[in-house]
């Protein structure tokens, strides 16, 4: 008997049993379903910290009075002891630093200002102060008209560079360019709107407002709290950078060499990596629980393939008195295992890609193939496992006694 | 697992003539009931020839279900030797024996022992599926036996879509599908009102005009005077071995 032949018999076994069937792989089917979503939502995770938080500019890394990725310890810690950056940081670091590409700052905080245009206000828009040098290291990119420009930076103009959020709120039938808002009661001429960047984990990166770092100071707070972004010519530079930059803080801190830095340097490396680990964890965990949920599962199977045995006792009595071999009977019924927890993975693929599609509507989650191909897998081979001892008992009946029996 | 090799099988041919199909010397078969043992035969020896159609007939309990597992390769003899179509049978391995009892053997049982949820052109197949035969071929030889007992009009019909008498008919087919040495029917009208066992009675009658050995195991006299010998069994030996004269 060929592998088709009891790949048919499996299939016919499992149509004449519908609930039974199903019922018994519910195990199967949700061990698969589980493992499809969550694989899928950690990819998805993965793949918006990577486009969206992750993303800081090609080779940027970023001073800040933290490290980003961090444990709660050192967190505690380093909000006793950092300082915050300040203007006179950045303009050390312009001045001393050698071999970037870029170096800028920006200030920015989530302010209780309304911003307000022809009697219409939004609330809870991210006003940022930052240099000019920004847009060549950040994700926004100029959609119409332009960033504003290094004279502005230094007469502290009052012009702004906004997010598509407002254009739609204030101007959905105008040009916004050299229209006029009012940032607390200040008013800022528009210079550039910049391109739509969309939504990380369901917030809209496009409701700000940048205005010149300098304007920023001048307006709203003497000395802010700075991020010094630094670009390097390439990866390979990244580092030597970074240990440049380290240097310069210390020696301006005067922190002695067996102390700790009192900042942060952060790069898409270091959130990415603490990412990962946090996912990697919840990841094992998930594969545990599976585990057990398989192991369930399997055992679920076996006991309806004992039972399918005894119950068709006289058909195995039937195939044996025809020609049928121990391994042809025990092959039979391993396959109809394998099929019937197979069955279960695709029933569970299905749900899974269903369950993801609604997760990525509210939050994120993209299904990879590998994680299908692991669920498909994975079910059909605690099927074929744990049907092994039933279809080694049906392979070992005797064909007398099993003819003998009722059907 | 695709097509079938045949095992290594004894070909020990001493003391049989090529003309004989069944050759049994001295088949003791013993059951260990814990404490007792109760022998179901005690040397049974007869010789049946190709071609030949034999009743082996005894009342309930005179060990001729025993003998017909034997003769059907279903069980192993306690002592004794057994040749079927020249080859020795006796010592064979489960496998070994399931080889031959698809290759030699066709069986036709009082129950029919149809698969229920197969149609009759599937039931037929199954001796085929298990030798490995292409489905093409496969196909087309179930499709001639069943037009050999005249169920061409019934192939895609499930068992209990068919008469008795049709299901036993489509069992003969099955027997027949795999061109063996014997066929072996166990009380084939057991299950038949008198005028379908007739109509089964009188294909076994064609099908052993047309060359086939058949052995029929019976407790019913006018179904055992059908055949041309009667072995009669008898707390299991043989007690008499007649000629019927048809």
């Amino acid at each position: 008997m060929t592998a088709r032949e009891a790949f048919w018999i499996a299939i016919e076994a499992l149509r004449a049993h519908k609930l039974r069937s199903f019922l018994t792989l519910l195990g199967v089917v949700i061990a698969t379903t589980t493992l499809i979503v969550v694989m899928s939502v950690i990819n998805g995770m993965n793949l918006y910290i990577a486009t969206h938080i992750a993303n800081l500019g090609a080779n940027v890394f970023i001073l800040d009075q933290f490290n980003w990725a961090t444990s709660d310890e050192e967190w505690l810690k380093e909000r006793r002891r950092n300082k915050p950056i300040k203007l006179e940081d950045y303009s050390f670091l312009k001045e001393n630093l050698r071999g970037y590409k870029n170096i800028g700052a920006t200030a920015w905080f989530r302010n209780s200002f309304a911003v307000r245009y022809e009697g219409r206000a939004m609330y809870d828009v991210q006003i940022r102060g930052e240099t000019p040098s920004m847009i060549d290291m950040e994700q926004e990119q100029v959609g119409t008209g332009r960033y504003f420009s290094q004279a502005e930076y230094e007469h502290s103009a009052p012009v702004c560079f906004i997010g598509r959020d407002l254009v739609d709120e204030f101007f959905p039938n105008v040009d916004p360019l050299g229209k006029v808002i009012e940032v607390d009661g200040l008013p800022f001429r528009i210079v550039g709107v910049a391109q739509k960047i969309g939504k990380t984990l369901g917030q809209s990166q496009d409701d700000f407002a940048q205005i010149p770092l300098t304007t920023l100071q001048k307006f709203y707070s003497a000395r802010p709290r700075l991020q010094v972004h630094v670009q390097a010519g390439n990866a390979g530079q990244m580092l030597e950078l970074e240990d440049q930059v380290r240097a310069l803080m210390r020696a301006r801190h005067h922190i002695s060499y067996q102390q700790t830095d009192d900042f942060g340097i952060n790069a898409s490396q270091t959130i990415m990596g603490l990412w990962e680990r946090l996912t990697g964890s919840l990841f094992a965990i998930t594969i545990g629980i599976l585990a057990v949920f398989m192991v369930v599962g399997g055992i679920v199977i076996m006991n309806i393939m004992l039972a399918s045995v005894t119950e068709r006792t006289h058909e195995i009595g039937i195939r044996k008195s025809l020609g049928a071999r121990r391994r042809d009977i025990l092959m039979q019924f391993v396959i109809e295992s394998g099929v019937m927890a197979g069955a279960g993975g695709v029933i569970g693929v299905a749900l899974a890609l269903i369950i993801a599609k609604l997760v990525d509507m509210v939050f994120t989650a993209s299904v990879p193939l590998n994680a299908v191909l692991a669920g498909l897998m994975l079910s059909t081979g605690v099927g074929l496992f744990f049907g092994i001892y039933p279809a080694n008992r049906a392979s070992k009946l005797d064909p007398i006694e099993a003819l003998r029996t009722e059907a | 697992m695709g097509s079938q090799v045949a095992p290594a099988l004894g070909r020990d041919v001493e003391g049989a003539a090529p003309s004989v199909i069944i050759k049994t010397e001295d088949l003791w078969k013993t059951y260990d009931m814990g404490a007792i043992q109760v022998n179901a035969l005690c040397g049974v020896s007869f010789q049946i020839e190709r071609g030949e159609y034999v009743a082996i007939m005894g009342p309930s309990g005179s060990g001729k279900s025993t003998l017909m597992n034997l003769i059907g390769c279903l069980d192993t003899p306690t002592r004794g030797e057994y040749w079927l179509n020249g080859r020795r049978v006796s010592e064979l391995t489960d496998d070994e024996l399931a080889y031959i009892r698809n290759k030699e053997i066709g069986f036709v049982f009082q129950t029919f022992n149809l698969l229920s949820r197969a149609t009759a052109l599937h039931n037929v197949e199954l001796p085929l599926i298990y030798n490995g035969t292409p489905a093409a071929e496969r196909r087309a030889r179930a499709e001639e036996a069943l037009r050999t007992v005249e169920l061409g009009d019934r192939m895609e019909h499930k068992p209990n879509e068919l008469s008795g008498g049709q299901r036993q008919r489509v069992a003969i087919a099955r027997a027949l599908v795999n061109r063996p040495s014997i066929i072996l029917a166990d009380e084939p009208t057991g299950n038949l009102d008198t005028a379908t066992g007739d109509e089964i009675m009188a294909l076994f009658d064609r099908l052993n005009a047309s060359g086939n050995t058949i052995v029929l195991v019976t407790h019913e006299h006018d179904i055992a005077a059908r055949a041309r010998r009667i072995i009669h069994i008898r707390d299991g030996k043989v007690a008499r071995d007649e000629k019927t004269g048809r």
